[in-house]
């Protein structure tokens, strides 16, 4: 009889279920995929219905279901707290409290009701334990460093841990609440962005400024001699206030803070803004850039003691921090390990599959398996199905059968943009060729129009290039440490000079891009379709950009991309074999 | 249309639109609605069997979508951009209102009562529109945005009451269903109303207890250092380790 392990995360954001049957990942999938509503965080009861139909099973068969923290211990560090910053907590504990005694302090009870597990089988994993094992064992590697970064688990915010084999032993860590991931989220919200989703705009907002204020932002994240960091936590409420994460202190360092929605007009971006609102919005930037390039070295920072506490020549990265690919550059390009894995759902969501390997490995001491060198492992559609929808709607597919990346290269080659959803959903935040709006990555005013037109999203966003493997070196300068990243869409890299004329959709304004690199084996379909674009374009890349509009997560079915195909500026759309044009 | 309906929708309308601030908010409150709409529409499209529907809620979905976006422009025609972008994006805003959360409505009644469910707040929505109108509330420009909208809501009572009209010659009840489906949305209603009095009260006692209960044990409490901590070492059965929740 096959062990199956159902691992979850939920609760705070990005809820996701992990199903193994005997240590291979059978499936993987994200709430937000089915309930529609991004970043969900509510118990994954439908992601864990589909993994388990996947997998012809029923949830009396579950061996074992795992949570990816412990509640109690994450409980405990809210009282504790709540105690330590009163009585400016007043307002939070109210609400922290609701939440908790309504509903999570319970926890055990509710997961054996919403999954149908008995009691005896639910166990708890740790939060950064689960994102330590969910980078190393799904890594090549039988010996790394492992090193977890995001806002906090239970105490953790960052860890230190050493993998060996099928173990992971905890080195050392740092602790709430001086959190890198939370003094990110600080910025992003003085920033004007909405916290846990705008991290990614304060990325791509970096590249239009300079890093001018080290001297004031500085003293606020410290690094320390001794290898960890620490934050002046009087300049922050993320501890004690029920909403805020910065507050008078920091608007008093930084100014005020950017009002949400407000146009991005700097100098270097596309603008009509007036001199003063040009100059303001070149303010932000440069707050922006001076966070990005401070978490940037205290990435750095961390990993050299990483180096020196652990050794090897492998580090395996996770929490959200590990999703900010200018670091993860930075870290292959000029720090101490030869080689950099960061697992492709890096966040919250990756605990789910990393609380399931580590029971598998650790708990049931079972030996390593292969790598995870995919990331479809996801939702799909049956063929029947899809076609019987997109006539249904209206859509009148051709069925093109095998030839559909052939086809969509050749319409990419036209100047067409399209949604191409192929096989199964990608597990993570990345859209890697299996629920992707594609373009032609060659002319600048193909970006303006996917974000203006299709995606609806701000002007200053940049998009990412897919490349083929055996052409990206003549493209981008890819340190040999990135590799592995870079197969994830998780790395950036910068555009080769020669290159920038033919790539401008897809060379961000500070000449980087944040590449993937596509090979022949973990995603056949979108390597012919970039090895087609090549032949007819000269160029084998392509633009690509996660298959979703403003504000929603990333298509899983044909009724969701459908929808967003009608909706946006769309010209043709691909589900697996069939191709649906856009009336003219 | 019921006479204390009517009545209920004249004062809350006059609430609603002349207090300084709340034309905003409404209108962002229905954005949000719309959405939450829109998104149940499309979980009826991948739900439904009946092929005949699956477009007719798709196209009702795209309307919805479509609102949520008009509504929202017109926030920000107040000068609300924030406002406007948190109904058309953040998801919290959607579960925190109560419009979307655990089960979709296709799943909580099947086909039948959901499409008697689409005919009675739809029904609704129109009357709600049409007193504001007729009020001529709140502005020209917000009159407009109701016109452009009530035209697709219109339709929307008119493809789902045919359904609803083919039911009944089927035999249903579908009376007593659209009956049963009005009391259960004021039900509803009370029940949110009394979950934030609830909540209203709880965090009263809960502000209490904080001030009374951990007030003493502020003298105890540190703060973490920042840097490197060392690591609690893991115990040697794991097994065991697992089953505890802290």
């Amino acid at each position: 009889m096959p062990t199956y392990v159902l691992g979850v995360s939920a609760l705070y954001h990005d809820a996701a279920v992990a199903l193994l049957c005997d240590g291979v990942v059978v499936a993987a999938v994200q709430e937000e995929r089915f309930s529609r509503l991004k970043h969900d965080a509510s118990l994954p009861v439908r992601s864990a219905k589909w993994c388990l139909d996947r997998a012809g099973i029923t949830a009396a068969q579950v061996d074992w279901l795992v949570f990816y923290e412990k509640p109690l211990r994450k409980f405990e560090r809210i009282l504790t707290n709540a105690v330590a910053t009163f009585p400016r907590s007043y307002g939070a504990f109210p609400r922290q409290m609701r939440a908790w005694l309504g509903d999570k302090l319970w926890l055990r009870g509710n997961l054996c009701a919403a999954f149908g597990v008995r009691p005896e089988r639910v166990l708890f994993s740790e939060h950064h334990l689960s994102h330590a094992a969910s980078a190393f064992y799904c890594s090549p590697h039988d010996e790394a460093a492992i090193l977890c970064l995001d806002g906090v688990g239970e105490w953790a915010t960052t860890s230190l841990w050493r993998g060996r084999g099928s173990e992971i032993e905890p080195v050392a860590e740092v602790r709430w609440p001086h959190s890198l991931g939370l003094y990110y989220s600080a910025i992003t919200a003085h920033l004007g962005f909405a916290v846990n989703e705008g991290e990614f705009k304060v990325m791509g907002m970096a590249a239009y400024g300079v890093p001018r204020f080290r001297a004031e932002m500085d003293p606020l994240l410290h690094l320390e001699p001794g290898g960890g960091f620490s934050i002046d936590m009087d300049k922050f409420s993320w501890h004690w206030h029920a909403s805020e994460a910065g507050g008078a202190k920091l608007q008093a360092i930084l100014g005020p803070s950017r009002f949400p929605g407000t146009p991005f007009t700097p100098t270097a971006a596309p603008h009509d803004g007036s001199p003063s609102e040009i100059e303001e919005c070149q303010r932000y930037a440069d707050i922006a850039a001076t966070a990005q390039d401070q978490i940037e070295d205290a990435v750095l920072h961390l990993a050299r003691h990483a180096k020196a506490a652990v050794g090897g020549d492998a580090i395996c990265l996770a929490g959200g921090v590990a999703l900010n690919s200018v670091a993860n550059h930075r870290l292959a390009a000029e720090g101490p390990f030869a080689d950099v894995w960061v697992q492709p759902a890096a966040g919250d969501a990756g605990g789910a599959l990393g609380a399931a390997l580590w029971v598998w490995h650790s708990v049931l001491g079972n030996p390593r398996g292969p790598a995870l060198r995919r990331a479809d492992i996801g939702r799909d559609t049956p063929i029947a199905r899809s076609r019987e929808i997109l006539e249904d709607l209206g859509g009148r597919p051709e069925d093109v059968g095998d030839s559909a990346p052939e086809r969509a290269a050749e319409d990419l080659a036209a100047g067409r943009v399209i949604g191409w959803m192929n096989g199964r959903c990608e597990w993570g935040p990345r859209a890697l060729g299996h629920r992707s709006i594609l373009a032609d990555p060659r002319q600048a005013a193909t970006r303006d129009l996917v974000n203006q037109r299709i995606k609806y999203r701000e002007p200053f966003r940049p998009f990412a290039p897919s490349v083929l493997a055996e052409a990206a070196d003549q493209y981008f300068d890819i340190p040999a440490a990135a590799s592995a990243p870079v197969r994830f869409m998780l790395s950036t890299a910068p555009v080769r000079d020669a290159a920038r004329g033919q790539l401008g959709a897809v060379t961000h304004v500070d000449g980087s891009a944040r590449v993937q690199v596509v090979d022949a084996d973990s995603s056949p379909d979108y390597h012919r379709l970039i090895s087609r674009f090549g032949e007819l374009t000269g160029v084998p890349v392509v633009l690509n950009t996660s298959f979703n509009l403003k504000g929603e997560p990333v298509v899983s079915t044909p009724v969701d991309a459908m929808a967003s195909f009608t909706r946006s500026g769309l010209d043709v759309l691909y589900v697996d074999g069939l191709r649906v044009e856009r009336p003219r | 249309m019921g006479v204390f309906r009517r009545a209920w929708l004249t004062v809350a309308s006059e609430f609603s639109w002349r207090m300084p601030g709340r034309p905003q908010r409404l209108l962002a409150a229905f954005s949000l609605a719309e959405r939450g709409s829109m998104m149940d529409m499309l979980a009826a499209v991948e739900a439904t069997t009946r092929r005949d529907m699956r477009r007719k809620y798709f196209v009702h979905a795209l309307d919805e979508g479509r609102h949520a976006k008009i509504f929202a422009d017109r926030v920000r025609d107040f000068g609300q951009a924030g406002r406007a972008d948190a109904a058309l994006e953040d998801s919290g805003q959607l579960l925190q209102a109560g419009i979307v959360g655990g089960q979709t409505l296709f799943e909580r009644f099947g086909e039948e009562k959901f499409l008697a469910f689409v005919y009675v707040a739809e029904a609704d929505a129109v009357e709600q529109f049409n007193v504001y109108l007729e009020r001529g509330l709140p502005d020209d420009a917000t009159q407009a945005t109701l016109r452009t909208i009530l035209k697709d809501e219109v339709f929307h009572v008119a493809y789902s009451r045919a359904e609803v009209e083919k039911l009944r010659k089927e035999g249903r009840a579908v009376d007593k269903m659209c009956r049963d489906l009005r009391l259960a949305r004021v039900w509803e209603r009370y029940l949110r109303f009394s979950r934030d009095v609830g909540s209203f009260m709880s965090g009263i006692w809960l502000t209490i207890l904080y001030f009374v209960v951990l007030a003493p044990f502020r003298l105890l409490a540190r703060t973490e250092p920042g840097g490197w901590q060392p690591a609690a070492t893991p115990g040697v059965d794991r097994l065991a380790a697992a089953r505890a929740e802290g």
